[in-house]
């Protein structure tokens, strides 16, 4: 295969940076016409033999990518919001996170099991997966490239607030830092605490402030955004 | 020096090995259309329990140091479905050899 | 009428301590090494569920076992840790990976 076709289609992650990078640059896609590489012509390869054997249907595939297009963090922001809003939801949110997000018609997929980790004035958490890549994907849909890279996976359980710093997160000392391996049959989502100064916020404006990293714990929800 | 470390300790398992110095690269992308085509197909794959998500995990673990610290996260998916499929009789050999020569001339590409 | 748990009563309780066995699986595992020989506190009971380390090789049903969230000081994960003695880590640990503190015997 010729090396341009191998480069842009990789969606090379966190796990193996190419040295050298100008990671402020990083930002934008690289949209190419290239060809696909190896990789891509697997994918293809088993889909199309699953799916010639009778194993697989192809709208099963595309269904299934419709899913994964349909959840994104609003869905767990939705989900923080009317906890903030409603004690009671708050504490059925606590209790049991599958029920809770069933109820808002968010449904759970991948038959896991979702708990919802309770920020307090004195307590802050923070998940990480130090295995591979668990993540609640239904509600907040497909995990970003850092919380899959080796970086973040390996330093997270170590020195969590040197991380969150990165993420411009400051903790102060007198706030208990709990850091959540998710690493088994659990998928983690952080209520983070409402920020003061929102008391005249709709659910639309509070909602605004939910962003993923603050379920994920690595950002505080901030009105000055 | 010993060699048994590399079998008890799988290269995926890494929390507390990192340093300060390995600063986290923070930037947005969306995942290109092969990736979440890849992600849907382990999900339904997941479904009918032909190759369940934790089947899958240790797939993408049991491909050695060399293609675990080289492949990127969705390369180690598609080679750990592809591994999981032959080992369960779902999928030859030859069938994959002709069906990717297959593919890759579609794009007028040689493997 | 009893129940399958009735009969495979959990062996942990919430704030017992307990110790994450040294043991090394080949193949898979999900006790990450960072955590292999720990003295931990169990905080929460998780019910029961297939050991994915057995779900890695096909068995998608039947065999569920005990499962419990533990926590550990940061302080005592990591000598050289940066953070208060209050920080901590949780993880969720399957019954097969703990053991009863052992008393010492002097």
């Amino acid at each position: 295969m010729s090396e341009n076709a191998h480069n842009p289609h990789t969606g090379r992650d966190g796990d193996n940076h190419p040295e050298g990078h100008d990671h402020a640059e990083e930002h934008e896609p690289i949209i190419h016409e290239a060809a696909p590489s190896y990789y891509e012509i697997l994918e293809i390869s088993i889909r199309e033999l699953l799916t010639e054997k009778g194993i697989l249907r192809p709208e099963e595939i595309r269904r299934q990518i419709e899913v994964l297009d349909s959840r994104s963090p609003a869905l767990g922001a939705k989900m923080v919001v009317k906890a903030w809003l409603d004690p009671a939801y708050r504490s059925r949110l606590v209790q049991n996170g599958n029920a809770a997000a069933e109820e808002m018609g968010i449904s759970i997929y991948d038959n896991t099991k979702l708990t919802v980790l309770e920020n307090t004035p004195g307590v802050h958490h923070v998940i990480v997966c130090t295995l591979c890549s668990c993540y609640p994907r239904p509600i907040l849909g497909l995990p970003p490239d850092w919380y899959k890279s080796k970086e973040y996976r390996s330093r997270t359980v170590r020195e969590p607030r040197a991380v969150l710093a990165e993420f411009g997160t400051l903790i102060p000392e007198e706030v208990q830092v709990i850091v959540q391996d998710s690493t088994a049959s659990e998928r983690y989502m952080v209520l983070p605490l409402r920020p003061a100064g929102t008391e005249n916020f709709n659910a639309e404006e509070l909602e605004a402030l939910v962003t993923r990293d603050t379920m994920i714990g690595v950002a505080l929800p901030s009105i000055s955004n | 020096m010993s060699t048994e470390n590399l079998v008890k300790h799988l290269p995926n398992d890494i929390g507390g090995t990192g340093s300060s110095d390995d600063k986290i690269h923070i930037f947005e992308r969306d995942l290109y259309p092969w990736e979440k085509r890849c992600h849907a197909l382990l999900d339904v794959l997941d479904y009918h329990k032909i190759v369940n998500t934790e089947e899958k995990r240790r797939g993408t673990e049991n491909i050695g140091s060399e293609m675990a610290g080289k492949l990127s996260y969705y390369e180690k998916w598609i080679v750990s479905a592809s591994n999981l499929l032959l080992q369960k009789g779902v999928l030859t050999p030859d069938e994959i050899a002709v069906k990717t020569a297959e593919v890759a001339k579609r794009y007028n590409l040689v493997l | 009428m009893k129940s399958a748990t009735d009969y495979n009563p959990a062996t942990y309780t919430v704030g017992e301590q307990v110790r994450i066995a040294m043991k090394f699986p080949v193949g898979h595992y999900r006790v990450p090494m960072y955590m292999r020989g720990r003295t931990v506190t169990i905080s929460k009971n998780l019910g029961r569920h297939i050991n994915p380390e057995e779900e890695a090789f096909g068995r998608n049903a039947g065999n569920e076992s005990w499962y419990y969230m533990v926590r550990i000081p940061q302080t005592e994960l990591w000598q050289e840790y940066n953070g208060p003695d209050t920080d901590m880590l949780e993880i969720e640990i399957f019954e097969n990976w703990l053991e009863p503190i052992k008393k010492d015997i002097t």
